[in-house]
């Protein structure tokens, strides 16, 4: 049975991957995700303006907090804590939506980044999942984010 | 997170559900229709008590439903928190997509304009 087999192979210890390729040298790849001022050039979807509240302090422990505003004027926060800074090659931190406040109101993400250098392009790739946030406790969870789709695929046709 | 909102400890406990290859397959198997805990536990090489405990895990994520009528208590498949939990995914998607969009437009735009200080490129000056 295809759903099956396909919940038990999948090896996927993530959520989300997304590559793409720039064309610009990595290290301005790199200073655009790490400078507030060239981040909230672009952070967010169409239309939102990002502010960075506080100081965006990058490095491992650093804590950063960004309010976001759509095109609509929905305010968005969003919180996390960088746990690497490795440049201009890779980046990881936290990353939860949260109310005014700062309380988390979705589950705590990992975002990890890689950059990585292809001739004069930049190869970005993202990573973001749920369950690193609680760390070793859940080292044996592979497959689940294929499950998830296949299962949201089916319930969704239902 | 003691201020986390019910919607986040739900999308938490659904995770949580799915970080587990057994309850895994305990969810395709039921997305296939309603079965008891002993056929359900057939293809497994764990003992009844431990797919049983899988199964409270599940059904404390709002994942299963077990049935009070019938005297085997049937398993059955609750989509809902799927669903939320995969709409959560999706949101980070577009997300995602949307930002590195700006993003490309921005180095573009960086680039065009000499803005950007460019690395330094060891020359070997000539006569």
């Amino acid at each position: 049975m295809s759903v099956e087999s396909s919940l038990v192979r999948e090896p996927a210890d993530r959520v989300l991957v997304i590559e793409r390729t720039f064309n610009a040298p990595r290290p301005l790849v790199f200073k655009a995700w790490t400078d507030p001022a060239r981040l909230v050039q672009w952070w967010g979807p169409h239309g939102f303006t990002t502010t960075v509240l506080g100081k965006m302090d990058v490095r491992p422990g650093g804590a950063y907090r960004f309010h976001m505003r759509s095109a609509e004027g929905a305010d968005h926060w969003l919180k996390g804590v960088y746990r690497e800074i490795k440049e201009p090659e890779r980046l990881a931190c936290t990353f939860t939506w949260t109310d005014a406040q700062g309380n988390a109101t979705r589950p705590e993400t990992v975002l990890t980044v890689l950059f990585e250098e292809r001739g004069k392009q930049t190869k970005l790739t993202l990573h973001q999942a749920v369950f690193e946030s609680e760390s070793a406790r859940d080292a044996h969870n592979n497959g689940w984010s294929g499950a998830l789709d296949r299962l949201g695929q089916l319930v969704g046709s239902a | 997170m003691v201020n986390e909102s019910p919607a986040a400890d739900r999308l938490s406990a659904t995770f949580a559900a799915l970080a587990d290859p057994t309850r895994r397959a305990i969810l395709a198997r039921l997305a296939a229709g309603q079965t008891s805990v002993t056929e359900l536990a057939a293809p497994f090489t764990v003992s009844l008590p431990a797919i049983s405990k899988h199964l409270k895990v599940l059904e404390r994520a709002g994942l299963v439903e077990r049935g009070r009528a019938a005297q085997w208590r049937p398993c059955r498949l609750d989509a809902a928190p799927l669903r939320d939990a995969a709409d959560f995914l999706e949101r980070y998607r577009r997300f995602w997509e949307q930002s590195l969009d700006r993003l490309d437009e921005y180095l573009r735009k960086l680039q065009k304009s000499g803005a950007q200080p460019k690395e330094k490129k060891k020359h070997v000056r000539r006569k």
